[in-house]
């Protein structure tokens, strides 16, 4: 039972498949289209409702430069940054560390220790939210960016250790002995052999960890208040409260707040290679 | 030129003994083949040597130093792979020089060195390529390579020709041969391959269930193998072995009758636990049958099951009842005769067989030990 294309003969079957193709497409993407057309809306427009129409007027320079001169959105663009790069850099170097010794290193306790990493990933967030909070007002760390990073990297590092652990350990044990055989410490092991090659593990992991942390809304309201610190997210949240009826303003917003994860994603891209460990074992 | 002796090595896992009071010496410049079935524990013994399973207990020494708790990169040794285990994102030359790397040599010293090596395994052409864009046996000598660079006291082979090709397993046999008797260096060699064995080993320790059942020459373990299992298990075709009773026992001699065999003497070695109306096991090589053109001079007489040309030599699988093998990987009972060159055979054809009873082994006893007198080479 796998998928078989529609035979060109089939003709009623093969227009019906497309217009269902094209109706499921455009309710995905209407709201996608409405938000970049009415980001270059003029203020008019949204005043008389035309919020799905073509524009009447375009406002396209005005809105985007407004975006950042009459919000506070660089600041929250900045911010967004400060918590994102950390997050994810600590996130993979742990996750590295402990991918690579929950899959090459037997010791007592090794299943366990991986189960607990996993376990974590089970947990919802929401019932974290007030032990959470509480803890970082205890640390003095709350509306600080270090709220964000730390409590980021704590949660994504259960994930990202599940997968690299699974991805170092699809790496040939005898890669790992030769190297000790050679005599390279387990810190030569990790620099030479490991980090080469879980380069597109670490890549699709950079992707990921990125977009989730840059997206993140619930944990961004639950520990940040003043505009210092807090993320896009957020920000954009407030938005919504102060220019109300500027849908235009904030749809140029949400348009620069999703363009970074785009980004990552073709900064990362060169970094999914294929068969990496060819030539390693075997023919 | 280094030594090396393993004094009652002892691995377990759990509740199983995967080795069992291992003792060894092997001298300086020796080239030891280890072998044995599938499980014997070869792997984990030369692991055991490397350092890379952490043995439970006896001694094991490197020129006299004791080694047995030393890290697998203080130990003075090399190994080289069944999977080459080839670093994939490292040219050749980073490949080989990568130990050397690691000690945090100068890099002159590496890249003379890497320079050398690769000239001993016609590698210089390949230095800046990288593991994929090479042929197998490339690889295997960059395997190699990477073990002569960091000039070791031992060089420790995990089965490394298994992956090749046939032809190419022969030609890298030569050039192991070569690459030994060029470095004069003591190497200890890993194979389920008699045929390397049988051609490259200064001495063979042939293991069986985590035991050393017999060390020496291997001219001298084909002729005057131990017990049953080094008889079995050295030798391709496979030795026929037939089930025995003893009818005659004097000094230096017994009588033995088989069904189908009939009844023959046998010179054997003094002091046998054997008595009248013992059994024991005959053992004959397949080389050691030969077929004879009348009924008056056979031992036995059978039917071709099948026939197998190989060119330079022949092989019959044949139908002897009541006379059968007992112990036989097809488990048919056929008995197997080796013949020189092509024999005019059709399958079903009856063959009268001859042997000389002095070239026929007997094993005996709860350890099936050989009792045969031993053979003269």
């Amino acid at each position: 039972m796998y998928p078989r294309p529609i035979p060109p003969t089939a003709r009623t079957e093969r227009r019906l498949y497309l217009v269902l193709v094209i109706a499921i497409l455009v309710v995905w993407l209407a709201p996608l289209f409405a938000i970049i057309l009415t980001s270059f809306r003029s203020s008019a427009d949204v005043a008389n409702g035309n919020l799905w129409g073509w524009p009447t007027q375009f406002n396209l320079i005005d809105n985007y430069t407004g975006v950042f001169s009459r919000t506070p959105m660089a600041q929250y663009f900045l911010n967004s940054l400060l918590i994102t790069v950390p997050s994810v850099i600590g996130v993979l170097v742990l996750s590295t560390l402990s991918g690579f010794v929950l899959a090459k290193y037997r010791f007592r306790g090794n299943m366990a220790l991986f189960a607990v990493f996993v376990g974590g990933n089970f947990m919802p967030a929401q019932i974290m939210m007030i032990p959470v909070r509480d803890l970082m007002v205890r640390l003095g760390l709350y509306d600080t960016t270090f709220a964000l990073i730390i409590f980021h990297v704590a949660f994504q590092t259960g994930f990202a250790t599940l997968f690299m652990r699974n991805f170092v350990a699809a790496l040939p044990d005898e890669l790992f002995e030769a190297a000790r055989a050679e005599g390279a410490s387990p810190a030569q092991i990790l620099r030479h052999v490991v980090f080469p090659l879980v380069r597109p593990a670490f890549a699709a992991l950079a992707i990921l960890t990125f977009t989730f942390i840059w997206n993140d809304y619930f944990w961004a309201v639950v520990l940040t208040i003043s505009d210092t610190v807090k993320p896009v997210t957020a920000g954009l949240a407030n938005l919504r409260g102060q220019y109300v009826s500027e849908w235009n303003i904030i749809s140029a917003a949400t348009m620069i707040v999703a363009v970074p994860p785009v980004v990552m994603f073709f900064l990362m891209q060169r970094h999914f290679i294929a068969g990496l460990t060819m030539g390693a074992v075997k023919g | 030129m280094s030594s090396l002796e393993l004094r009652q090595i002892e691995k377990r896992y759990g509740g199983y003994r995967a080795l069992r009071g291992i003792n060894l010496r092997v001298e300086p410049g020796e080239f030891i083949v280890m072998v044995g079935p599938s499980g014997c524990g070869k792997s984990t013994l030369l692991k055991s040597i490397a350092g890379l399973v952490q043995v439970d207990s006896g001694e094991m020494l490197i020129n006299g130093r004791d080694v047995t708790k030393a890290e697998p990169g203080d130990r003075g040794i090399a190994m080289v792979f069944q999977s080459y285990a080839l670093y994939p994102h490292m040219t050749v030359a980073e490949n080989m020089g990568f130990g050397l790397r690691m000690a945090k040599r100068p890099r002159t010293e590496i890249d003379a060195a890497v320079g050398r090596a690769a000239q001993i395994l016609r590698l210089t052409d390949q230095l800046d390529k990288l593991p994929k864009q090479l042929s197998g046996g490339q690889r295997q000598r960059v395997a190699i390579g990477r073990a002569i660079t960091r000039s070791p006291e031992v060089f420790l082979f995990d089965e490394p020709l298994s992956n090749l090709d046939a032809a190419l397993r022969t030609q890298m046999r030569v050039e192991l041969s070569t690459l030994h008797a060029a470095l004069g260096a003591t190497m200890v060699y890993v194979t389920h391959d008699q045929v390397e064995a049988m051609t490259m080993a200064s001495r063979i320790v042939v293991l069986n269930a985590g035991s050393v059942e017999q060390v020496g020459a291997p001219r001298d373990l084909y002729s005057n193998p131990v017990n049953r299992f080094v008889a079995g298990f050295l030798g391709a075709p496979r030795m026929n072995f037939f089930e025995a009773k003893i009818v005659e026992a004097r000094l230096g001699q017994v009588s033995v009758e088989t069904a189908g065999l009939g009844r023959f003497a046998m010179p054997v070695v003094a002091n046998t636990p054997l008595a009248i109306g013992d059994t024991a096991t005959i053992g004959i090589r397949p080389e050691a049958l030969k077929l004879v053109g009348n009924r008056d001079g056979a031992h036995f007489s059978g039917a071709a099951q099948l026939v197998e040309y190989l060119g330079r030599e022949t092989i019959v699988y044949a139908d002897a009842a009541p006379l059968r093998c007992i112990g036989s990987d097809t488990g048919t009972g056929n008995v197997t005769i080796h013949l020189p060159g092509i024999a005019q055979l059709e399958t079903g054809a009856s063959l009268q067989i001859a042997f000389d009873p002095a070239n026929a082994y007997l094993f005996g006893g709860a350890e099936q030990r050989t009792l045969s007198a031993p053979k003269t080479i």
